[in-house]
């Protein structure tokens, strides 16, 4: 039986009269409209049937019908099928049920529409604010369109985030606002026992762009890309293809096969530089320099190689809503396969030096550890997944751009800790050299890099589009709007359903293990390299180079001009 | 001439400690593929952190004690080493305990200061220190001990020249590998550099400290480095001496800048370890080193 035929059986046998009208415009997707009672049954039954949570979309329709929108999105993996559960609730009473009891990664998605739209969740465990800043006042939901999206209400004193209650018998360690092992600004409350942790408290969001109220209501569709990139330093590109693809599939662009091959080369190149930045960054959380020096220094490579076919060593801007903004040349294909050659060669003895490093097994085997079991309940994604026997690659269950085409290894170990996760990235690394040969081999001749996209694009319709970035899948939905800009467009990175069952991971660990643990999940930070310095007295503007750079940073004396 | 012994000690280890130190950030730097610092980097450090201002965060007198007892107990104890083969004026009067003494109480000083910062991250140091200590300041107890026992006499004299001096003996050799492997631990190096790790707890016992203050504990680490480094050439390395004062200094210095290099050869190839898998190293390390001590009783 079609898996989407079975999907939509079950769910009209469990919601009967509740279960409102489904769609599926296409194979692989699934709209489904049940009315707000039903709403915790169809995910409960959506999940039995071997549904993975991904991420749960707010939206604010209360000038058109006076109802705020709550979505549900579902993959099933195996059936290369994502399902979308719709429901809504009227503005004077926006209640839904919890579904967090049954699905515990939905936490984080309710506690940001409670914060974001005024809406309520009976029967959530954790109803605390996830998104706002403590101090901003009760009764303004900043997604709901009467809210403009540049409102700064008066900041207040004495206001602060009220962390959980330590376990009996426990310190508090705090671990950030900023701390070395962050380099973001988050807060963890760790609770040690000894040096044993009992327990941890997140605080995050705190340098929350607002990067989606900015997009659906002052930017342009074809202005989105080059935000969503913006988005994270290292998977910009995943952003931006996820949202493109989004869109493309609700206003129904085809794009050509060169443009998605184009979009294939880019994505593996960010995952190599990726992977390559997280193996050092690993091996300086448990204090192992030499690893984080050799890891960058390759990665160096690919920065170079990405600054020769875009023009950036990172933040590639490669991606528009139908298809891509340059091309890659025979003579640029030629420097990328001679590139991928060295570079197979260095990750090669980088990966006997790690995988073969007795000291570095002692300090990531049996750390972190999740059992496969818990990994599924919190319906983990990527290599955190893939290192606790989950199958799980976007790439191979949902395929987009040019992966249909491609041959190449999901490498999944089951040992369920740290030590998993750096197997599996590491390994990927070739999988990825692979998939690039193959890219460059299979690509066709000809093609436009950009599709004719039409005048205005289709208003109120709804597109989910799923990307295997680096540390995991990213999902995007997209609704398109009336004023050339997407109506409602929610981002999901990776790091949003990882993050959530980090303080499973980390309990009866050792507190020395916190940054490597935190560490396996990747959390994000950004780069930049070059630096132009402006005159005051003139305002000339004099930009310098590498060997400008690397003359100041070495030589104390040249730096104090 | 035994006097001028004394000041020419203080003199070496307060002129090359932070160069001994600046050779490893460079051969760290080497092995991981950088450039490095300058090999004077270090004395660079010392001398801007020597000029900022005194802040006293934590407010109480022991906070600001703490760097200078750390301080002058490590001066004493290098007042007091037979350097270049020679025992000096001060030397001659103390015996090997005093040395242990006064080592322990660097020790202590550090760990009064973490505890006087009342920081969190300083207190998990301090312990983390405390544990580090007295698991592994036996070893060093054991290798002056056993000079002790074969040249029957407690004096520092006895104690560093009898263990290898008298010749090589089982004994000797397995003390050998038991401070081998406790040098990392000595001197806080990967993979024992557990009590600062800066990406855990911040640099642990001195994260309140700044300016002067923290360039007293800098200056110590690095004059004790420089001390366990020196010991292991003057204690197991005895065909290095030449006869002269001055050959036995420059011969001393040459041992130790290998020793350097080896403990940056090993630091920049190991990963940190947790406090609780080291604990089990140590242990092992001192019943090596009891060991070590009960064969040179025997006689063996």
């Amino acid at each position: 039986m079609d898996p989407i035929a079975r999907i939509e059986t079950e769910l009209r046998g469990r919601c009967g009269a509740d279960l409102k009208g489904t769609e599926s415009p296409n194979p692989a997707r699934l709209f489904v409209d049940v009315d707000r009672r039903a709403l915790r049954a169809a995910s409960k039954a959506l999940v039995g049937l071997g549904g993975r949570y991904m991420v749960g979309i707010g939206y604010d329709e209360i000038a058109r019908n006076g109802t705020l929108g709550l979505i549900h999105t579902f993959a099933f993996d195996t059936d290369h099928v994502a399902v979308v559960l719709r429901t809504s609730a009227p503005a004077a009473d926006p209640t839904f049920d919890s579904i967090t009891p049954d699905i515990p990664n939905a936490g984080w998605s309710e506690r940001e529409y409670r914060d974001l739209l005024g809406m309520t969740f009976t029967g959530h465990p954790k109803p605390k604010r996830l998104i706002l800043a403590d101090d901003w006042p009760d009764g303004i939901y900043p997604l709901r369109k009467e809210v403009p999206y540049n409102l700064e209400p008066p900041a207040a004193e004495d206001v602060a985030y009220q962390l959980d209650e330590a376990p009996p018998g426990t310190t508090v360690i705090p671990v950030g606002p900023f701390h070395v092992s962050l380099h973001e600004p988050e807060h963890f409350a760790v609770y040690v026992d000894g040096e044993t942790i009992k327990g941890c408290d997140y605080r995050g969001f705190m340098t929350h762009r607002g990067i989606e109220k900015l997009c659906q209501t002052q930017v342009s569709y074809n202005e989105v890309p080059f935000v969503a990139e913006r988005i994270c330093g290292i998977c910009g590109t995943v952003h931006a293809v996820c949202y493109a693809q989004a869109v493309e599939a609700a206003a129904g662009i085809a794009v050509s096969r060169r443009a998605e091959y184009i979009r294939t080369i880019m994505l593996e190149i960010e995952r190599l530089h990726s992977h390559l930045l997280w193996l050092g960054i690993a091996g300086h959380l448990i204090g192992f320099d030499t690893v984080f020096m050799q890891a960058w220094r390759v990665r160096e490579k690919v920065m170079w190689l990405a600054e020769r076919i875009t023009g950036n060593r990172k933040t590639y801007g490669m991606v528009l809503i139908g298809g891509v903004r340059r091309d890659i040349t025979p003579e640029i294909r030629t420097e990328i396969e001679g590139m991928l050659a060295t570079l197979e060669k260095e990750v090669l003895v980088l990966k006997n030096a790690v995988i073969g490093d007795s000291a570095i097994h002692r300090r990531t085997k049996g750390v972190g550890f999740l059992s496969k079991e818990d990994t599924v309940r919190w319906s983990l994604v990527g290599p955190v997944a893939r290192a606790r026997g989950l199958r799980l690659d976007t790439r191979k269950d949902h395929p987009y751009a040019a992966y249909g085409d491609m041959a190449f290894d999901v490498p999944v170990v089951d040992s369920c800790d740290v030590w998993g996760t750096l197997v599996v990235r590491v390994l990927e690394i070739f999988e990825s050299i692979k998939i690039l040969r193959q890219a460059l081999a299979g690509m066709p001749a000809d093609g436009p890099l950009l599709a004719a996209i039409p005048e205005a694009l289709p208003p109120l319709r709804h597109a989910v589009s799923m990307v295997e970035a680096p540390r995991g899948e990213s999902v995007h939905y997209v609704i398109t709007g009336e004023e050339n800009r997407p109506e409602r467009w929610r981002v999901r990175a990776p790091t949003y359903p990882n993050l959530q069952a980090v303080p499973s991971m980390l309990l009866d660990n050792q507190f020395a293990d916190f940054p490597i643990i935190l560490g396996s999940i990747d959390p994000c930070f950004s780069c930049t390299d070059r630096v132009a310095v402006i005159d005051a007295k003139s305002g000339a503007k004099r930009v310098l180079g590498r060997a400008e750079l690397e003359g100041m940073s070495r030589k104390p004396e040249g730096g104090r001009s | 001439m035994s006097i001028v012994a004394v000041f020419v000690n203080v003199l070496l280890f307060l002129l090359l400690a932070p160069l001994f130190e600046g050779v490893m950030r460079r051969v760290t730097a080497r092995v991981q593929s950088r450039q490095g610092p300058p090999i004077v980097q270090p004395y660079y450090d010392l001398f801007k952190l020597l000029g900022k201002e005194r802040i006293n965060s934590a407010g109480n007198w022991a906070f600001k004690l703490a760097p200078l007892a750390a301080f002058a107990s490590i001066l004493a104890v290098v007042s007091l080493v037979p350097f270049g083969s020679k025992l000096n004026a001060l030397g001659g009067r103390v015996d090997a305990v005093t040395v242990v003494y006064l080592l322990t109480l660097g020790g202590v000083s550090v760990l009064l200061g973490a505890l006087a910062s009342r920081n969190t991250f300083a207190a998990i140091g301090a312990s983390r220190e405390m544990v580090t200590m007295v698991m592994v300041e036996p070893v060093l107890a054991m290798t002056l001990i056993l000079g002790a026992v074969r040249s029957h006499g407690l004096g520092l004299g006895p104690a560093v020249f009898g263990t290898a001096g008298l010749g090589y003996s089982v004994s000797t050799a397995v003390m050998l590998a038991a401070y081998l492997l406790a040098l990392q631990a000595f001197v806080a190096k990967q993979p024992f550099d557990i009590a600062e790790a800066e990406i855990e707890v911040l640099e642990g016992p001195f994260i309140e400290y700044s300016g002067p203050d923290y360039a007293l504990f800098r200056y110590y680490m690095m004059m004790k480095q420089m001390f366990y480094a020196w010991l292991f050439v003057a204690v197991f390395l005895p065909f290095l001496r030449t006869g002269s004062y001055a050959g036995d200094i420059l011969t001393q210095l040459a041992g130790t800048l290998v020793v350097f290099i080896g403990i940056a050869l090993v630091g920049s190839t190991n990963p940190r370890l947790r406090i609780d898998q080291a604990v089990k190293i140590y242990a092992v390390l001192i019943l090596v080193a009891l060991g070590a001590v009960g064969l040179a009783v025997a006689g063996i």
